[in-house]
């Protein structure tokens, strides 16, 4: 199989021809909010993806292994394990109710046969076993075979009870509970390169967790003002690195990334490194400060780079230039001039996140009408693609969609007032080895595989 | 014009946004929050330079100073309430007058420094000529809520000479609510205990009145 998109293709064309795998989900038109994906996140193999959705159910799809006598077609993604992760809760000092929504999900490295995950929603971050149980004991002294005690004067014989194999059952259950350390929001959270610890971010603090301590947590970053009058960003989101344990990065709303060194200080309120693109003065509009906001930023595999989302746009930066990003690729330019009606329907303030490949060579980020965009860094081109029901056959190939900005339309175009803007993708994840993609539609998971030529 | 009227109108929508995002599930949401604040406070320095234009050869402008970023949700009412006529140079109304119609008055808040408390002055004085008794009590509460009302307004200039804030047409309601809120923060104790629980870190409401702008940001957290 080929590994990240380059092996079979004639060389140098790292073209993708993606085709249409699964979808998960209901087909309804009413869609339930509690149904609405919030986060999805391949595991370290990508054998397990998990999602969240807002009404703090995790669902976990395992692939299945691959058929031989139909070596083209990868494994399907099945359902593996399904459970509430959180439910919805009420601050009675604030007099809030806490969201049960899954805001983000983050896997562990697997280091036995259990799976470990983190799901965290508004204000409490859980760690998961998810176990499979194949073989259950049979012959017990003190019980029944339905599980009802026996009469202790019954018992006129010993036995050892013997293991039999049962069907399969996936159990998951909350291991440790990490509450009470956030007051604002949680936005992210990221597993250290050391998989002993994690960190947490809010709008204003980022604190340090060691995973098998529920009780304490370590603040390393707070960027809240005494007077909270003088507020003018917040914390958008925040990743460790992924080789250097003292490293990590959090995006501000201001549209800055600054990257901390654990070991200068206990407190990294001061940064290492502060990554800001000057602006450029003549796209400065009305909501040029909304817009900066980043909403996402992950490291590239490599570590050599990190990407940043914003509204309109998605940039990767090399970690040793702080004076602007080295790529600038244009997710959705022409609604620059829509962002009025765009902050009139809310739709300003939707959050996207982005994703690398497991080569690091592509990138893709989600965006209105069913849309996804990627970009291959190499080649520097760009595909638009849509994840929707009509394209749905079984490995049939997605056709590169494209919206007009003005003038004629032309055939198969789609203009940018009949986009629909309550359709949005805004949580995509890629296979770390392969070149699959899971791509979270409101309340539909489509997973597209590329074609192996 | 057009400029003025797109910028009102962008301050109309943030307010109202302001207003139902307290409505959420989750609670406020600080980033929305803040994100709000800076969308209304450029549509405020578009309409007000936009009026600075139109008013150009009457009027002499404050230099309006960069504002501390605001991410309540007064700053939005504020500034819908402060936006709401063309006219400047009119005294400050009296708050009846705030209640009944969107009058023309609170660009006056722009103009050269008003002495509020002179004018309060007169204005008593010309209350307890009338010789009513009754009016003692209300008097007071109406030039609170006239005080209160100054103090709703925009930014560090407005410190010294807080300018009236006029109850935007489209929000009577919002306006009353505002002027009874102030009469019950202004009787507050200033002496906030510093150890607030943590419910005023997300919510200023608890915090101590340190300046009329202070007042406004309580009222409509409040509210």
């Amino acid at each position: 199989m080929a590994g990240a998109g380059g092996g079979g293709c004639p060389a140098g064309s790292n073209d993708f021809q993606w085709c249409f795998s699964q979808v998960k989900g209901a087909i309804d038109e009413d869609v339930a909010e509690a149904d609405i994906i919030s986060t999805v996140e391949f595991n370290y193999s990508g054998d397990l993806l998990a999602t969240g959705d807002k009404g703090g159910r995790v669902v976990i799809f395992q692939r299945e292994q691959e058929n031989k006598s139909r070596p083209h077609s990868r494994g399907e993604y099945n359902v593996y394990s399904t459970f509430q992760s959180h439910e919805p809760e009420f601050d009675y000092l604030k007099s809030l109710e806490i969201e049960e929504k899954i805001n983000k999900i983050r896997w562990l490295p697997q280091q036995n046969a259990a799976h470990f995950l983190l799901s965290t929603n508004d204000k409490t971050i859980k760690l998961w076993k998810i176990s499979e149980r194949d073989k259950r004991a049979e012959g017990y002294n003190l019980k029944d075979e339905d599980g009802r005690l026996r009469d202790p004067f019954r018992i006129t014989a010993l036995r050892v009870p013997i293991l039999k194999p049962m069907d399969l059952m996936v159990e998951a259950s909350p291991r440790r509970i990490f509450a009470n350390a956030h007051t604002y929001h949680i936005n992210s959270i990221s597993v250290n390169s050391d998989h002993e610890t994690y960190l947490s971010a809010d709008d204003l603090r980022i604190n340090l967790w060691h995973l098998e301590i529920t009780d304490r947590s370590f603040n390393i970053v707070d960027i809240k003002p005494a007077n909270m009058e003088e507020l003018t960003e917040v914390i958008t989101a925040a990743e460790f690195h992924p080789h250097q344990c003292n490293v990590f990065v959090y995006s501000s709303s201001k549209g800055t990334i600054r990257l901390c060194d654990m070991r200068s200080s206990a407190l990294c309120d001061r940064h290492s490194k502060f990554f800001e693109e000057p602006e450029d003065p003549s796209s400065r509009s009305f909501f040029s400060e909304i817009i900066s906001s980043i909403s996402d930023v992950k490291f590239s595999h490599s570590g050599r780079y990190m990407m940043t989302r914003d509204y309109l746009s998605v940039k990767v930066w090399d970690l040793n230039m702080e004076s602007r990003p080295v790529e600038t690729h244009q997710v959705h330019e022409y609604l620059r001039s829509k962002l009025c009606s765009l902050y009139e329907n809310d739709c300003i303030f939707d959050k996207f996140e982005c994703c690398w490949n497991g080569s690091d060579s592509a990138i893709m980020t989600g965006s209105y009408n069913n849309f996804f965009r990627m970009f291959d860094r190499d080649t520097r081109r760009d595909v638009t693609l849509e994840a929707s029901r009509e394209s749905s056959k079984p490995r049939a190939s997605l056709k590169p969609r494209k919206v007009c900005t003005g003038g004629k339309r032309k055939k198969d175009e789609i203009s940018v007032d009949s986009l629909d803007f309550n359709k949005k993708i805004l949580h995509t994840a890629w296979h770390p080895a392969d070149n699959v993609i899971a791509v979270a539609a409101t309340n539909n998971l489509y997973i597209f595989q590329d074609k192996i030529n | 014009m057009e400029v003025q009227k797109e910028a009102q109108r962008i301050m109309t929508l943030s307010v109202w946004k302001m207003y139902h995002s307290r409505m959420q599930r989750g609670g406020l949401r600080l980033h929305r929050s803040l994100q709000l604040s800076l969308v209304m406070r450029s549509a405020r320095e578009l309409y007000l330079s936009a009026k600075v234009e139109a008013l150009e050869p009457e009027v002499s402008l404050p230099p309006t100073l960069p504002s501390d970023p605001r991410l309540h949700p007064p700053r939005e009412a504020e500034s819908t309430a402060e936006t709401a006529t063309p006219d400047g140079e009119h005294p400050s109304p009296e708050p009846m007058d705030t209640q009944e119609a969107p009058t023309a008055e609170e660009t006056s808040a722009y103009c050269a420094p008003r002495p509020a408390k002179v004018s309060r002055k007169r204005r008593s004085s010309s209350l307890s000529d009338g010789g009513d008794a009754g009016l003692v009590p209300s008097k007071k509460a109406r030039l609170e809520e006239k005080e209160e009302e100054e103090g709703a307004s925009s930014e560090v200039a407005d410190r010294l000479q807080p300018p009236p804030a006029q109850a935007e047409g489209a929000f009577p309601n919002l306006a009353r609510v505002l002027q009874r809120r102030f009469s019950g923060l202004l009787n507050c104790s200033p002496a906030a205990p510093p150890t607030a629980p943590p419910a005023c870190e997300a919510k200023p409401a608890c915090r101590p009145a340190d300046s009329m702008l202070n007042v406004l940001v309580r009222a409509v957290v409040a509210f």
